[in-house]
């Protein structure tokens, strides 16, 4: 409860203000995050709220901590970035901290209502900050299609909810599943039909194939820190939907659905990184790949609706969210301290960048090696969990969707080296300007140095995320 | 050895392997301009890590060196069992000593002898990184250690044949544009190493389920030689552990990326690539597949020595067809490693003997080698053999010490090359007793007929390379010799080349119990 009203309050506050807006949003979500912590450390058994609609636990704790802190690291990227366009400051922050609060009722929420309102309340904002640059053609064309399929896929999600709702005549989750099974419904065709209706509909949150194809388009014409929390936040939003709908009622539908998944996440991998491999627009191949990403954290819960073994799959999935979360969003700061250096939508007129930057340079192998899983950064961890988790049964489809992960790490780190070469390796372009470590605001430096910190510890360290694993078997028992 | 006893517990080893990586990130806060001190601290901490090492060697109880020593287990991720769990054994401990004792070499030649773009920082704390990934690999004793470990070498070695590498362009069948050698040879090496442990990694967590959930090395190995891993499922994970090390070894056919590796790293990148990089993948062997998987090793061994076979005479005759001195000396390490495999597919103990001497001798003699070249490469600007020639007049340090080094790597006996070759052909006449004799004894011959193709090419190297008159184009040029820097750094691997050619008790002291351990553990012979 407290910690419900402590954000609401955070986030009514800065509605007015127009200069400070910047200030009092990032100060408040940095102190949004005390009552997590603090709520974190005096953890004893989960609170349940409106009968079981809204449940606070661990698993919601960490998953909302993992938000703000989000939120808050997009907002330093987007300090300067605001300023030098004139556009509506207070605004943009007031969109994003609604889109925060969709995000964190929808970690806790355990009704289709709740869900909804969450899932829409965290989308709908984004629709308007993706066409943030309003002179700029691509922005309004990615920020039209993000807005039609947006719609289309809330309308498909509504759907599948009114189809569960409908049969069962209940809506906290715990119920339905339970008359599910009661009444024999749990592998009827109505219910497979819901699960595919929400799953498209959240399909195009979490840009999984055949549901990715805005996500380039509406990435490019975004600015920056947008894309950057598109990428992060709203996918991990539906990811979190996604993990608790299949956890929490779907268990109960048999195999049907898992072996879905299990194949549209293989494909999602593929095509991701088979069209990341072409690009050299940046923000389009950080797109494609976390389109590619979107298939590594589907993986375990896919896997898990086959095998049963749900507390792995959440496990590995909501590790691999939170260690994506920091350096993806690392991977779209380097390409912001890049773009500073010399303005191109090509990546290879980057030429020798890092000799004149050798700070961006240093969080560009950081970055890019750990979203390729390279040990001992970060990105070795989440995809080893995930591989664990599609292993722990020695399953047919765990077993396949490994040897599809394994492959698809390899075609990873061509792309994802190939920032680190250009910058390192390549011949200096001639439109280099000097110096330029020096003019890095202080905001970029702290999401890099946090970023940075975040994912090398949690490569070196997981054991950090040991707590997860508790946490997710609580979630899954509660 | 009481007056260190402090250093019992892991914690010399821990120094060993985190100290450099510690002053790796010290160097990254010093300012560029400091140039010598950074190569100071550099120097200074490979200096101790390596005085550690030799701490640790003395201490080492030799009568009982089949046993894990010094070692320690701590708690490291808890969700999966995982553990820091170090340790040396007689079978680790000369390959720990040669990495500490190789990067020390490595650095002091970098002192002076950095190619474009100089940059002594970056290229110093990759050296430090690079250290930390190669003595941790062999003192870990946690499948996941061990994996982020053998992984950890990889940027490092990346960058330092991306940025420091040859920029002669060439073309590459099946790329459009032509490409610069450097970043093409490092992406190969790159994707090549992550293929296999990718695969590798599936077959570890195949080990950890089937096998109790636990990542330790000597339970699996417990559990592995009771007979835990059988069937299908063993044949599955021997076959991506299989990849994983061949790969790194490398083993034909999967060696392609490494005559590229090594033409275009810089002198240093060489040197550690071939003196202990290539030594992670048959150690893997010997540490994990062997004695986890006994049954798969039996069933596989045939096809390790057929391969191993070819990889010889393979290397042989390509660096036959050579004409680049650089590319011919990484051909023939892929003759001299395949030497090494086909000694660990014989599964006797003559044969493992063999293949440790082996690595050892390898690494200090192809580390000289292509200390040497890369130094007369730097010298004459080309490495190409057909415009060098009467080296000797030239350069008559480097021409020494070259002559030398060929003659230790073809296997002159007196020297350490002999004792690899000459056991692991002896191991292949006398395979462990139920593997296909026919196989071995054939297998053995292609290696003895390797032998003599590897005296060819190395003699008809130094005839062209070393002997005759100079070349028109060098004679008034004014060539340097090779400087104290280059000295520092060889002589000492020539000494260690004579001491265990005559004393190949040096290692065999060490790996001799452990080996036969293993075999009689593993394989019951």
């Amino acid at each position: 409860m407290t910690i419900v009203s402590a954000i609401s309050l955070d986030l009514l506050l800065p509605r007015k203000l127009k200069y400070i807006v910047a200030l009092v949003s990032i100060l408040g979500s940095l102190i949004a995050f005390v009552p997590i912590i603090f709520q974190y450390a005096n953890y004893s058994s989960p609170e349940i709220l409106f009968e079981g609609s809204y449940v606070i636990d661990k698993f919601s704790l960490i998953l909302k901590g993992l938000f703000i802190l989000v939120t808050y690291l997009t907002f330093l990227l987007s300090v300067n970035f605001v300023e030098s366009d004139e556009y509506y400051q207070g605004e943009y922050y007031f969109l994003l901290l609604s889109s925060l609060l969709g995000a964190l009722v929808v970690t806790s929420s355990r009704d289709l209502l709740t869900m909804f309102i969450g899932i829409e309340l965290a989308s709908t904002p984004m629709f308007l900050l993706s066409g943030w640059k309003k002179g700029d053609q691509k922005s309004n064309e990615g920020s039209i299609k993000f807005f039609l399929l947006g719609v289309l896929s809330a309308s498909l999600i509504l759907y599948g909810f009114s189809l569960l709702y409908g049969v069962t005549g209940k809506l906290v989750f715990s119920d339905i599943a339970n008359t599910l099974i009661q009444s024999d419904l749990n592998q009827s065709p109505v219910t497979l039909l819901s699960a595919i209706l929400i799953l498209a509909g959240i399909g195009f949150k979490i840009s999984i194939v055949p549901f990715h194809s805005w996500a380039p388009d509406t990435y490019e014409g975004a600015p920056l820190p947008v894309t950057a929390y598109l990428s992060v936040s709203s996918k991990a939003t539906g990811f979190v939907a996604l993990i608790i709908l299949i956890s929490k009622v779907f268990y109960a539908s048999g195999q049907g659905l898992g072996i879905i998944l299990v194949f549209i996440s293989g494909i999602t991998m593929f095509v991701g990184n088979l069209s990341a491999l072409q690009q050299t627009n940046p923000v389009r191949l950080l797109a494609y790949s976390s389109i590619a990403q979107a298939g590594f954290i589907l993986a375990p819960m896919a896997v898990a609706g086959i095998t049963g073994n749900y507390e792995d799959g959440v496990y590995a999935s909501v590790t691999y969210l939170i260690i994506y979360a920091f350096m993806n969003i690392g991977a779209f700061l380097v390409i912001n301290l890049l773009q500073r250096n010399i303005q191109s939508d090509d990546m290879y007129d980057w030429g020798g960048l890092a000799r004149e930057m050798p700070l961006a340079g240093i969080f560009a192998v950081i970055f890019f090696f750990s979203l390729a899983g390279i040990p001992p950064l970060g990105g070795w961890f989440a995809k080893f969990v995930v591989f664990r988790s599609l292993l722990s049964t020695g399953e047919i489809f765990g077993v396949s969707l490994g040897i599809v992960g394994a492959i698809n790490a390899v075609i990873a780190l061509v792309y994802y080296s190939r920032i680190s070469k250009i910058i390192w390796m390549d011949s200096p372009s001639e439109n280099i300007k000097s110096n330029n470590d020096t003019l890095i605001p202080s905001p970029l430096r702290v999401v890099g140095f946090v970023s940075l910190i975040l994912t090398i510890v949690s490569g070196i360290f997981p054991g950090i995320f040991s707590n997860l694993g508790e946490a997710s078997s609580i979630f899954f028992n509660s | 050895m009481s007056s260190f006893s402090f250093l019992d517990s892991g914690l010399g080893l821990t120094v060993v392997v985190f100290l450099p990586l510690i002053s790796a990130i010290f160097i990254f806060l010093i300012p560029k301009k400091q140039e010598m001190l950074i190569k100071l601290i550099t120097l200074g901490s490979a200096i101790v890590a390596f005085l550690v090492s030799l701490v640790v060697a003395l201490q080492f109880d030799f009568n009982d060196a089949a046993d894990l020593q010094l070692g320690t287990k701590v708690s490291w991720i808890s969700s999966i069992n995982s553990n820091y769990e170090i340790g040396i054994d007689g079978i680790s401990l000369p390959l720990l000593l040669l990495s500490t004792f190789i990067s020390v070499l490595a650095i002091i030649y970098s002192f002076e002898h950095l190619p474009e773009p100089k940059n002594a920082k970056g290229m110093m704390s990759l050296i430090l990184i690079l250290e930390t990934g190669m003595n941790g690999t062999f003192v870990a004793l946690d499948l996941i250690l061990f994996f982020v470990f053998f992984e950890l070498v990889l940027l490092p070695m990346y960058f330092m044949i991306g940025i420091w590498g040859d920029k002669t362009v060439r073309s590459v069948s099946g790329l459009k544009n032509d490409i610069e050698t450097r970043l093409y040879a490092s992406i190969k090496f790159f994707v090549f190493t992550l293929f296999g442990s990718a695969f590798m990694l599936l077959g570890f967590l195949g080990l950890y389920f089937r096998g109790n959930k636990t990542f330790s090395i000597p339970e699996l190995i417990e559990l592995g030689t009771n007979g835990a891993f059988t069937g299908t499922f063993a044949t599955l994970v021997f076959a991506v552990l299989f990849l994983g090390f061949a790969v790194k070894v490398p083993m034909w056919p999967l060696h392609t990326w490494l005559p590229d590796a090594h033409t275009a790293a810089p002198t240093v990148g060489s040197v550690l690539l071939a003196a202990i990089l290539l030594k992670l993948g048959s150690y893997g062997f010997v540490r994990i597949a062997l004695p986890i998987l006994p049954e798969q090793a039996v069933a596989w061994a045939p096809a390790i020595a057929i391969l191993s076979a070819i990889g010889i005479i393979y290397g042989s005759l390509a660096c036959l067809a050579q004409t680049d001195l650089k590319r011919l000396i990484a051909f023939s390490s892929v003759g001299h490693m395949g030497f090494v495999m086909l000694g660990i597919s014989s599964l006797t103990s003559i044969g493992i003997n063999a293949a440790m001497i082996g690595m050892v001798a390898h690494g200090i003699i192809t580390g000289l080698l292509f200390f040497v070249s890369g130094s007369m490469s730097h010298t004459y600007h080309t490495r190409d053999m057909g415009r060098l020639g009467g080296n000797m007049k030239l350069l008559p340090k480097t021409g020494a010490i070259l002559a030398f080094t060929a003659m230790a790597s073809l296997g002159l006996p007196g020297l350490a090359g002999f004792w690899g070759e000459f056991m692991a052909l002896l191991g292949a006449y006398n395979p462990l007793p139920g593997l296909n004799v026919t196989i071995f004894r054939s297998s053995m011959v292609a290696g003895a007929i390797g032998t003599v193709l590897t005296a060819g090419y190395l003699l008809w190297m130094l005839q062209r390379v070393n002997l005759g008159e100079p070349k028109e184009e060098w004679i008034d040029q004014e060539l340097h010799d090779a400087d104290n820097y280059e000295l520092v750094a060889w002589i000492p691997l020539v000494i260690l080349t004579v001491l265990i050619g005559v004393f190949p008790k040096l290692i065999f002291g060490a790996t001799n119990d452990a080996v036969i351990a293993l075999v009689a553990k593993a394989f019951g012979g």
